[in-house]
């Protein structure tokens, strides 16, 4: 199954890393010589809905949030009614094979049974939405309304990349939801104080509490920065790599038709390689990631002894 | 004078824009190096450690990805820290 993946997937990211050289290679060829590589993560307002000083406007980060959470509940509940005693296809195995990872590896491993059955639904679905969220954010889709084409006479959007987490809103959101979830559950399970006291590992004694409790309450304020910067970070490295490579730094150096040429076979080279690396490794890491994170700390704040 | 002047502005410029570039650079740079000794320690410790247990290869394996993505993640601190430096 693995070798039938490969091969497919070889090709499919070569057509994808044509779509991306395509624009770009129009641009440079119309002498639009200027490529702002901050554009392709402008958000311009496609509907625009502001009550008084909030912007609610639907924009491409909507369009992708949206479009994530469609796929996660819509993948699931299909996956879901045709689940069947004897399975039948290959997506019954998958998902079974995911939904293990999640409950057995992720949730179990992390917090006991009670916490477990709790949470497990919380977390499943965190994963689930990163990993949609991420894996759209791989396959261009025609979201660049800046700069438009002609296909006979209809003005379609250029093919851009863009992903919701690689917007820093959306993995604080998540991060914040998280953080705030598991010193909730803390305090429930043990009381303000005792919470807050067992942050302090056993046997510190004394004088040494204070700055002990002062560090912990930084390392604690420090999750949610890393936490979110994380998957922000991951994916937007991501994205701005394949984008540099499959085009960006050709138009930037404007090196001549030769020396274009040369450096834009190389790099486009490279840019399939970190498409497959992201698409591969990167987006499913960073969803399992976050979720076990999210499984440790909430395991940890209920957890008996530090 | 005005040429000096100018020169001088334009220089002054010039230079705030390189250090930014340099700070972008040095941050990304820098970041990656330190980076780069961590991933390398943790995947030669799981080498290491499924050579001694080969059975316990699975368990092994899951930590290495946590340990990997947790360490790879300082990079984009770096970069971060690049970036804020370079636009702000």
């Amino acid at each position: 199954m693995t070798l039938r993946l490969h091969r497919l997937l070889a090709p499919l990211s070569l057509a994808l890393g044509l779509v991306l050289l395509g624009p770009a290679a129009a641009r440079a060829a119309d002498g639009e010589a200027t490529l702002n590589p901050s554009e392709e993560f402008a958000l311009p307002d496609w509907v625009s809905i502001k009550i008084g000083g909030l912007d609610l406007s639907i924009n491409k980060a909507v369009f992708y949030v949206l479009l994530a959470t469609a796929l996660t509940t819509g993948v699931m509940i299909w996956a879901a009614r045709r689940m069947a005693a004897r399975p039948t296809g290959r997506v019954q195995t998958v998902v079974e094979m995911a939904f293990g990872l999640m409950r057995d590896n992720i949730t179990r491993g992390n917090m006991d049974a009670r916490m477990a059955a709790k949470w497990f639904p919380f977390i499943a679905t965190l994963f689930l939405f990163i990993w949609f969220s991420n894996m759209i954010g791989y396959l261009p889709l025609p979201t660049n309304t800046t700069h438009t084409f002609d296909v006979f006479g209809l003005e379609i959007p250029s093919f851009a990349l863009y992903a919701a987490t690689a917007n820093i809103s959306v993995p604080l959101v998540l991060a914040l939801v998280v953080w705030i979830s598991y010193h909730v559950e803390g305090i429930r399970a043990k009381g303000f104080l005792p919470y807050i006291r067992s942050w302090v590992p056993a046997g510190v004694e004394g004088f040494m509490v204070g700055p002990i409790l002062a560090i912990e309450a930084l390392s604690h304020f420090v999750r949610l920065i890393s936490l979110s910067l994380r998957l922000f970070a991951n994916i937007l490295a991501g994205h701005l790599l394949i984008l540099f490579m499959a085009g960006g730094l050709v138009i930037l150096l404007g090196m001549g038709l030769f020396g274009s040429l040369v450096l834009g076979i190389a790099t486009g080279t490279l840019a399939v390689a970190f498409f497959l690396f992201e698409i591969g490794l990167v987006a499913t890491l960073q969803a399992f990631i976050f979720s076990t994170l999210t499984a440790i700390y909430l395991g940890g704040a209920v957890a008996e002894e530090h | 004078m005005d040429l000096i002047l100018i020169t001088a502005q334009v220089a002054a410029e010039t230079g705030e824009t390189a250090g930014r570039a340099i700070g972008l650079g040095l941050g990304t740079g820098l970041a990656a190096l330190g980076t780069g000794i961590g991933l390398g320690f943790i995947f030669g410790k799981t080498i290491e450690a499924v050579s001694r247990q080969p059975e316990l290869r699975g368990d092994i394996q899951s930590i290495q990805w946590l340990g990997f993505a947790l360490t790879e993640a300082t990079v984009f601190y770096g970069f971060i820290a690049g970036l804020i430096a370079f636009f702000v």
